[in-house]
């Protein structure tokens, strides 16, 4: 018996040793991550003069907040990230509710197409979406001149959202029915003895259930679509209205020989995942976790 | 497989501007007076590059010209340059801007057969003898005869080097006669330490530049367009001469060429870090915009001669303009702008806001030319036959997918040409007719 | 009370009244509507495109291809395979380097040693970045006056190649794609990771086996359902592979994939159905992944 707790002590130890080597390395790896990051909030923060003068290595004379203001003034930030929350907001909402929508007939009631229905919104999420690019913009065009407004979709906030959901309200849908599972059927089950419409069942029920996957599931979509940057470019001509992710190429391009001020931008942009990620951390894993692995 | 006819037609778009260009010619451009309805309202027009380019500034300028002259408003944006050109036909069937920079040629003839582009032919015929019948030609839609763009700036492809470099290297570009020359001045370039033949094809367009000059001079004007309209073979024996040259100039070129675009060309000239570099003088603002000192040192010469069959009897010179989009909201005013932009006031704005191009119109003073665009002058009139560079040349689903990385692969391994011109060829013979 | 009962079992099996029917076919209809209409139906329309000739302006001017697009892309355009190939590394790289660093650092960090919170966030971050932003901070390290260069003592004239140079410009590109593939693939096992039993690992700790073995031949084997799940979405991700190279080359194929083919031929300054097609080719490869993923994921429904 004693052999046997000193062979554990022993090999904790031991364990412990190599488990100190091995975060040791992991967190050598960890800088080189992070380094290009800390190398452009470094960049920001040096005045464009220092550098001209001094050089992009030298020893930091002055260090300062100078470029963020001067990336908002300059860049117009203001007005992208307006864009980005006309396209968001509306998006996440109609992608969790249509999404909710589906799982919830899905889940709570047995009819034969249910399987197929959820079969098709998952696997739609993983369609590339490449193929569907040229295509998307002639329905828009179309539809557009069928209600005598060419502009009803296309360079059109309404357009970018509308697409937005249809391509992640798969992933929702998927999600929140995973979730519904884990939700006991007595609940729908009285409240439909209780004579509940299926309105009611869906609206006073089920909703106020899913607020934990509904909250992860947010996170995620604004995540994602704060981050696309592609449909934008595309679908948009008028570059004022485009979200501030779509807008960098533009100012990318205008501002490539000023590096601390790009640089700023770039940090300016990338604030808000990096916040949300940090702050709703929780949200986060557990949106994958649903996603990936089935609850 | 289509015909490209533009090439022919073009055959003397400069003798009429360059050569016999100095001074004005009286009582040039007819403007919208004289009974032209006049026209009002708001004018999008759509600037392709970036607001901070000396370009845009030059276009805002003239812009606010005919806004001063008309009262109508100029609402002027700028996308990226690459962008707009991949999007263009999704962008011309959506809400387009009014006006825009374009380029004649394949890309604005082929647009107008869709009848994605506004007729300018009025605006074309109001700017009235400033225009030579060969400009207005090399606008002119060879299917309709109509004119789909207003033609206003045009710019040799030829050697650019800078003066102040050559002059401490102690060689004289303006020498160089021949192949063997040029390559003499690559070697003594690279043994200062300098580049020799300054390329980037990471845009996978820079090289056509030396492929079309090496074509023409070797293989003759003729064959080239024809070779573009599927009229020869990308397996002759003459293309594969055209690539061996290439490959001669090879050791001569940076290291990285794949690496950079147009702009790292440019940079190497700016920096002094190389000799000659084969472009269109269309970079020469961006020097002027970074000091007039820079500008100065700029120079230009002829690609030389190879074949004394041809000798320098042909050049790439490809003609920039405004067109109009069909779609636009407003389609007269984009017209009406764009014609302004193609008369003397608008030439007159533009150049007072630091434009060093060379316009088409004889509207424009050339005798208030500064050396540099006199030397341009000079190389476009030792021209008899015009291109107007390979992608405007031929169809745009050959220039771009296939020829562009086809060089590309060329430069990346040379051993491989017999595989990618039997390639290239099996890929026009593909091609679907248009 | 039996009456009650009756009630119940006649109500729990009632047909559903018009109104509640209604509700229903709305709440079905309208996410399906928009599935449909926006996203399978463009994809069936380029599916049926490339089997035809067409510049993508007039509909009037469609003419039936057959399987012309194809034959092009198989026999005539060298660069389609050099997009398959890019995209083999691509898919060979995430799956036997990224991935497992993925999983391995999951597992490190799952048994929390010193300081796996900060890792975790560290490695994660690249995930919650958009590409667009990707793009400028690491021109920031590699381009021409960039950090990478300047250690090196070069400047703009004589920076070392990089995206042009074919030796080199695959690893980069990988390395890039894997900084934001690794902190995915982490996270995603992590939570995997967090179902699993724990006193499992602990018997077999106690038994004398080393980490690693525990990993290899208790762990590993019995996340079989996520590693199904990470594999397809590595897959998938691999033939998905378009942004990150955009950024960089534009639509020049100097580094082609299958994606950026479809995009430089679909759209770009020649429309031809290519595009299409390389967009179908593109579509049938994941067809499988896709397939093996929802037979995975819904497997106690489907039997």
């Amino acid at each position: 018996m004693s052999a046997t707790i000193v062979q554990n002590k022993e090999y904790k130890n031991k364990q412990k040793v190599k488990d100190n080597f091995i975060s040791a390395i992991i967190g050598f790896f960890a800088f080189v991550w992070i380094f290009p990051i800390l190398w452009t909030l470094w960049t920001s923060l040096r005045p464009y003069n220092d550098i001209i003068s001094y050089g992009v290595f030298s020893w930091p004379r002055h260090l300062n907040l100078d470029n963020y203001f001067q990336a908002f003034r300059v860049m117009g930030l203001t007005k992208y990230f307006v864009n980005t929350l006309y396209v968001m907001v509306p998006s996440v909402i109609l992608i969790l509710f249509l999404g909710s929508l589906i799982a919830f007939v899905v889940s709570r009631y047995s009819f034969r197409f249910n399987l197929t229905l959820l079969l098709f919104f998952t696997a739609g999420n993983m369609l590339p979406t490449i193929a569907t690019y040229i295509p998307v913009f002639w329905l828009y065009i179309k539809i557009g001149d069928l209600f005598g407004n060419r502009s009803l979709l296309y360079n059109n906030y309404f357009g970018i959202i509308l697409i937005h959901v249809a391509f992640q309200v798969g992933f929702a849908t998927f999600v929140l029915s995973s979730y519904m599972k884990t939700v006991p059927k007595e609940i729908s089950e009285s409240a439909i003895l209780d004579g509940c419409s299926v309105f009611r069942h869906y609206w006073n029920v089920m909703l106020p259930l899913l607020r934990p996957p509904l909250a992860a599931l947010g996170v995620l979509m604004s995540c994602w679509i704060y981050n696309d940057f592609f449909w934008a470019l595309i679908l948009m001509s008028e570059d004022s209205k485009r979200p501030v992710t779509s807008a960098l190429r533009q100012l990318q391009g205008q501002y490539v020989t000023d590096f601390n001020l790009l640089a700023a931008g770039a940090s300016i942009v990338a604030a808000p995942t990096i916040i949300l990620f940090l702050v709703l951390r929780k949200q986060f894993v557990s949106g994958l976790t649903l996603g990936a692995t089935k609850g | 497989m289509s015909d490209v006819n533009n090439g022919i037609s073009r055959r003397s778009v400069l003798k009429g501007a360059a050569i016999g260009g100095a001074g004005l010619v009286a009582g040039g451009s007819l403007l919208a007076g004289c009974g032209k309805k006049q026209v009002t309202g708001d004018v999008h027009f759509t600037i392709r590059g970036n607001l901070s380019d000396a370009g845009a500034k030059i276009a805002i300028a003239a812009n606010d010209a005919y806004t001063a002259k008309t009262g109508n408003k100029v609402i002027s944006q700028a996308v990226n340059s690459d962008d707009f050109q991949n999007n263009f036909v999704q962008i011309l069937q959506g809400t387009p801007d009014d006006a825009f920079g374009w380029m004649a040629g394949w890309r604005t003839n082929a647009r107008a057969d869709a009848g994605l582009l506004a007729d300018v032919s009025d605006q074309v015929k109001a700017l009235g003898s400033s225009l030579s019948a060969a400009a207005i030609q090399g606008a002119t839609n060879p299917s309709d005869g109509k004119q789909y763009i207003i033609p206003t700036t045009y710019y040799p492809w030829g050697l650019h080097y800078r003066k102040s470099t050559m002059q401490e290297l102690g060689l004289n570009p303006e020498s160089i006669a021949t192949w063997d020359d040029l390559i003499k001045l690559c070697e003594a370039t690279q043994k200062k330490g300098l580049v020799g033949y300054a390329l980037g094809d990471k845009g996978g367009w820079e090289a056509m530049g030396t492929f079309d000059i090496l074509n023409m001079r070797l293989n003759g004007y003729q064959f080239h367009i024809d070779l573009l309209n599927g009229k020869e073979k990308w397996t002759d024996a003459k293309v594969v001469e055209v690539f061996n040259h290439m490959g001669q100039l090879a050791p001569y070129m940076n290291k990285n060429v794949l690496d950079i675009s147009w702009d790292g060309m440019r940079d190497l000239l700016l920096q002094k870090k190389c000799g000659a570099m084969m472009m269109g003088s269309w970079f020469a603002n961006d020097f002027k915009a970074k000091s007039q000192e820079d500008y100065d040192d700029l120079w230009i010469v002829p690609f030389p001669e190879i074949n004394p069959e041809h000798g320098i009897d042909s050049i790439d010179a490809p003609l920039d303009g405004i067109s109009v989009a069909a779609n636009g909201k407003n389609v007269e005013g984009g017209a009406d702008l764009a014609g302004f932009l193609g008369s003397k006031e608008g030439i007159d704005a533009a150049v007072a806001a630091g434009d060093t191009s060379i316009y088409i119109s004889s509207d424009f003073d050339t005798s208030t030319y500064d050396a540099f665009n006199k030397q341009k002058l000079e190389v476009l009139g030792a021209a008899k036959n015009i291109g107007f560079f390979l992608d405007r040349d031929t169809r745009g689903d050959f220039a771009g997918p296939v020829v562009g990385p086809a060089i590309q692969s060329f430069l990346k391994n040379p051993k491989d040409l017999t595989k990618i011109l039997d390639s290239t060829q099996a890929q026009w013979d593909a091609l679907p007719a248009l | 009370m039996k009456t009650a009962a009756v009630d119940r079992n006649v109500r729990s099996r009632r047909s559903l009244s018009r109104n509640d029917r209604f509700t229903l076919s709305t709440f079905v209809g309208i996410p399906t509507l928009l599935q449909v209409v926006f996203l399978w139906g463009p994809t069936l329309i380029t599916v049926a495109l490339s089997f035809t000739y067409w510049n993508g302006i007039n509909v009037s001017d469609i003419k039936w291809a057959g399987l012309a697009n194809y034959k092009n892309i198989f026999f005539g355009s060298p660069v389609f395979y050099d997009a398959l190939k890019n995209n083999v590394v691509w898919l060979l790289w995430f799956t036997f380097i990224a991935t497992p660093l993925g999983i391995l650092l999951a597992y490190q960090f799952d048994r929390k040693i010193k300081g796996h919170q900060i890792y975790e966030t560290i490695f994660y971050i690249p995930v919650v970045l958009s590409l667009a932003i990707i793009g400028i901070i690491w021109n920031f390290m590699l381009q021409p006056g960039g950090f990478l260069q300047g250690v090196m003592g070069r400047d703009i004239g004589n920076a070392i190649s990089i995206w042009g140079n074919y030796d080199i410009n695959s690893y980069v590109i990988m390395a890039l794609a894997s900084w934001r593939h690794i902190g995915y693939i982490m996270l995603l096992y992590l939570a995997g990771l967090k179902a699993f039993d724990s006193s499992l690992r602990e018997a077999s700790a106690i038994d004398g086996a080393t980490e690693w073995q525990t990993f290899r031949k208790i762990i590993f084997p019995t996340m079989r359902p996520v590693n199904v799940i990470i594999l397809v979405i590595t897959i998938i991700d691999s033939l998905r592979a378009f942004d990150l190279v955009y950024i960089i080359y534009g639509t020049s194929t100097a580094w082609p994939l299958l994606n950026i083919l479809a995009f430089q031929n679909f759209a770009g300054q020649g429309i031809s159905m290519k595009g299409a097609a390389y967009s179908v080719i593109a579509l049938v490869l994941c067809v499988v992944p896709i397939l093996v993923y929802l037979r995975n994921v819904f497997k106690e429904d489907l039997n």
